[in-house]
């Protein structure tokens, strides 16, 4: 954006009287209104926005944020907020995948203070209220600003003012003058000669004497305004995401299987093989990848691996690998022994009630729901290796048909039906999702980080001359506002030294 | 090659602390010239920064080798790790500090080329010697990457944006604290007020930039390997902090009322929050979406 020359001696200009008159009502609206757009294009509301939006991200990095989704559901809630760990528990935290266990600050008693922290919306922080408005406000602040600044920065790049007052040359932040022995015609040309070698635009004007005005990089101003409304556009992205977008990060898939995509109507997902690869030395993860067949009514379109650097996308649509897990591969046959079921069921829930992975599965051509219990794993005495509950349910009231527990490859009956536990695979879950807003998101980071770097290596730099008539020669009154950057300053005095050489003294007589 | 980086290592911590204090006995040598200076001697003044005289000037130059010397071991130790591990220093806390401190060291040479300010040494390389300390302490042992981290273009790229933006950050940091440190007018041969304010703009005007391409990246990673580009991580969000704190000084220290002093105020809190940022994994708890699988 321009510099903020307000607070330099700017080159002055004539200021007008204004007209004095009765104060009416439609004066106090409009002083009103004149006042709010001050105020809301002014930096230092930007500076308070982006601090109080510092202070709510540091809070939301320090109080433990609920999943998505949680907060809305009372009861989920409820079992979130009493799972939260309790102070002094050691949390075993993840820098980028690497598992590293925390040095517990004393981790606040979530559960003492939960009612206060839930009331202040402090769980759900990124969705707060303060949140929401903060983020607003500076939105609106931003696009004020831009607009605010826009008419005088593009008066600055197009209409600069090149005559000013004489008094400039002495008060500018950075001033020389310098007596020569050419005629102030020569003196010009000399002088734009330099001006023009290291790239200066140069404009003239004549008056009391010869008006210079030089500058580069008159638009790079604007790149900082770019870099500023493209936090809009980087928001917007957001937005148009979370509306528009489709999310399901709890896409189960077991072995073997073949399952619709709901996000592409016509399209199924066939997982081939799920495997996790551990190294020996360490046992840290090394690898973990989905082999899977996309097909479009029947026929193959896409066939990948997905790992977790390393998703499938289809069109628009990209599938992640997330997580997985152990399935139990289930038959079902009726009465009559025709196969109704044939699956590996994904354990990918666990019982609030002991903490088993579970799993459910629907029986065609019944009325029953199956829900798979497996082991929790060494030391589970109720189910065991080998061994999964089943329990059957009706899939309108939930009330229960039957249940057994099932050992591998035996068969059980439960509610008329022959059941199996074949054997155990796995599962993969995958995230698939639509996000029409990454675009805009993508687009918006490009002009914000391209306009502040341009912004920033480019200041628009501004040059004043004035060459007067002396005896035997003339004056050159060089002026620059200076800037923040010292190099301009070093710049300035090159262009003197520069002018100097290039332009004789007077002869000493 | 994972030995040669860890003697190349220990190399660049004996000389930065060697560095570290030549630089005090610079800073001191240069403060008794200019007790003597007040006391009517003759010594030279440099048009910039420090008052000295031929003995301060001296140990200076041997602090800025030594410190170039530090530079490079500990560059030389990073080249070594990444031929030994196949990758950029961004697996574990090990790599990253030594990363680190390289970005403190070589920002710090490369300001004090271009402003002759050999002082802000004081702050930045206690602060390097702490990070290569705290590497120091971590296993140094190559381990295979969890999938999560398979992505070595994008993070070795991510990695080295970042340690730019956290280099120039603790300059900014050296330069504020010098600034405020000084009573109104400067004292004990300070660099002027307005120098300090110089670099430690120059310092963000680097850094910011930085900083934004490391969460933009940042974010490209999130999108491929977890398909959201930003879902409030205490990790993704620390570095908001860090970077809204930014931000706000690049319109403070051209407000009213906020130049000057509050200004340099921001520049501390930015470089505590870069290295909360840094360090926040040892203290977030809870819900990570780094966790990744499982
Ligand atoms: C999160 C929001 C914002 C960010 C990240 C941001 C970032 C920046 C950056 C990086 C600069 C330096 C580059 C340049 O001069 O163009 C800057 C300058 C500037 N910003 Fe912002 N800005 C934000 C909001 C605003 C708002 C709301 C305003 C309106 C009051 C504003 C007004 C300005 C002005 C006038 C400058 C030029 C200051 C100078 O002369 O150096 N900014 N901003």
């Amino acid at each position: 954006m321009a510099h903020e020359v307000g607070t330099r001696p700017l080159p002055p200009t004539a200021a007008g009287v204004e007209a004095e008159a009765g104060i009416t009502l439609m004066d106090r609206v409009d002083g009103a209104l004149e006042g709010l757009w001050h105020f809301l294009s002014s930096m230092r509301f930007a500076v308070v926005l982006m601090l109080g939006l510092a202070i709510v991200g540091l809070i939301g990095s320090l109080i433990i944020q609920a999943p998505p989704g949680i907060l809305a559901e009372p009861e989920a809630k409820a079992n979130w907020i009493a799972e939260i760990g309790p102070m002094g528990v050691p949390i075993v935290t993840f820098l980028h995948g690497l598992p590293v266990i925390g040095a517990v600050v004393p981790d606040l008693r979530y559960r003492d203070v939960a009612g206060l922290f839930d009331s202040l919306q402090l769980f759900g922080i990124f969705n707060s209220i303060y949140f929401r408005i903060i983020i607003a406000a500076l939105v609106i602040s931003t696009i004020a600003c831009s607009i605010h600044r826009f008419p005088g920065m593009v008066r600055t790049a197009t209409q600069p003012r090149v005559d000013v007052a004489p008094t400039f040359f002495e008060h500018a932040p950075q001033h020389e003058a310098i007596v020569v022995r050419h005629t102030p015609a020569e003196t010009l040309e000399l002088l734009s000669g330099i001006l023009r070698a290291k790239r200066y635009r140069v404009l003239t004007a004549d008056g009391d004497a010869i008006h210079v005005y030089a500058d580069r990089f008159r638009w790079a101003p604007f790149a900082g305004l770019i870099g500023h409304l493209s936090l809009v556009v980087i928001l917007a992205g957001g937005i148009v995401g979370a509306t528009m977008g489709y999310r399901n990060t709890q896409f189960t898939i077991s072995e073997g299987a073949t399952m619709p995509v709901d996000a592409v109507p016509g399209v199924t997902i066939q997982l081939l093989d799920f495997t996790d690869t551990y190294d020996i030395r360490t046992g840290a993860p090394s690898d973990y990848a989905s082999q899977v067949v996309l097909y479009r009514d029947g026929a193959e379109i896409a066939r990948h691996t997905i790992r977790v650097n390393d998703p499938l996308r289809l069109g628009d649509t990209s599938f992640y690998q997330a997580f997985f897990g152990s399935a139990a591969v289930m038959t079902v046959k009726d009465k009559d022994g025709k196969t109704l079921v044939a699956q590996g069921v994904p354990l990918a829930w666990r019982t609030t009630a002991d903490d088993r992975p579970v799993g459910s599965f629907t029986i065609p051509g019944t009325d029953y729901v199956g829900w798979v219990i497996g082991t929790k794993g060494a030391g589970d005495s109720t189910i065991q290796a080998g061994q999964v509950q089943l329990e059957l349910y009706t899939t309108g009231e939930g009330t229960q048909v039957g249940q057994a527990l099932l050992t591998q490859g035996s068969a059980s009956t439960i509610g008329g039906l022959d059941i199996t536990f074949e054997r155990e695979s796995q599962f993969t879950g995958l995230n698939i999702g639509r996000d029409p807003g990454v675009m805009l998101v993508w687009l918006g980071a490009f002009l914000l980080f391209g306009g502040f770097v341009i912004r920033f290596t480019l200041p628009h730099k501004r040059i004043w001359a004035r060459i007067a008539a002396r005896p035997n020669g003339a004056v050159v009154g060089v002026a620059s506002l200076g800037s923040k950057e010292a190099a301009l300053g070093t710049e300035f005095e090159s262009l003197v030294n520069d002018i100097r050489t290039a332009l004789a003294a007077p002869a000493r007589n | 090659m994972a030995k040669m980086s860890e003697y190349a290592f220990v190399a660049a911590l004996l000389s930065t602390v060697l560095a570290t204090l030549l630089y005090l006995a610079y800073a001191l040598s240069g403060l008794r010239a200019a007790r003597l200076q007040t006391a009517g001697m003759v010594v030279t003044t440099p048009g910039l920064g420090f008052v000295s005289g031929p003995r301060t000037a001296a140990i200076g130059r041997y602090a800025s080798i030594i410190g170039w010397l530090a530079t490079f071991a500990l560059l030389f130790s990073l080249v070594f790790r990444a031929i030994a591990t196949g990758h950029g220093p961004f697996a574990n806390m090990y790599e990253f500090s030594m990363a680190f401190a390289f970005g403190i060291l070589a920002a710090h040479m490369w300001f004090e080329r271009k402003y002759h300010q050999r002082i802000l040494a004081l702050v930045a390389l206690p602060v390097a010697v702490a990070m290569m300390l705290y590497a120091a302490t971590i296993p140094a042992e190559i381990e295979p990457l969890v999938p999560a981290l398979q992505n070595n273009l994008l993070l070795t790229v991510h990695v080295a944006v970042a340690i730019v933006a956290y280099g120039s950050f603790s300059i900014a940091f050296a330069a504020s604290l010098l600034y405020l440190l000084q009573p109104e007018g400067g004292r004990w041969g300070l660099p002027k007020p307005q120098v300090l304010d110089e670099i430690g703009y120059r310092a963000v005007v680097i850094g910011f930039p930085f900083l934004t391409l490391t969460i933009i990246l940042g974010a490209i990673w999130a999108d491929t390997a977890w398909g959201t580009y930003w879902s409030w991580d205490p990790k993704e969000t620390a570095s908001l902090v860090t970077w809204l704190i930014y931000g706000a000084y690049l319109h403070a220290r051209v407000m009213r009322g906020w130049r000057g002093n509050r200004a340099a105020w921001l520049l501390v809190f930015g470089f505590g929050a870069t290295l909360f940022t840094y360090f926040g994994n040892l203290f977030f708890g809870g819900l990570h979406s780094y966790s990744g699988l499982g």
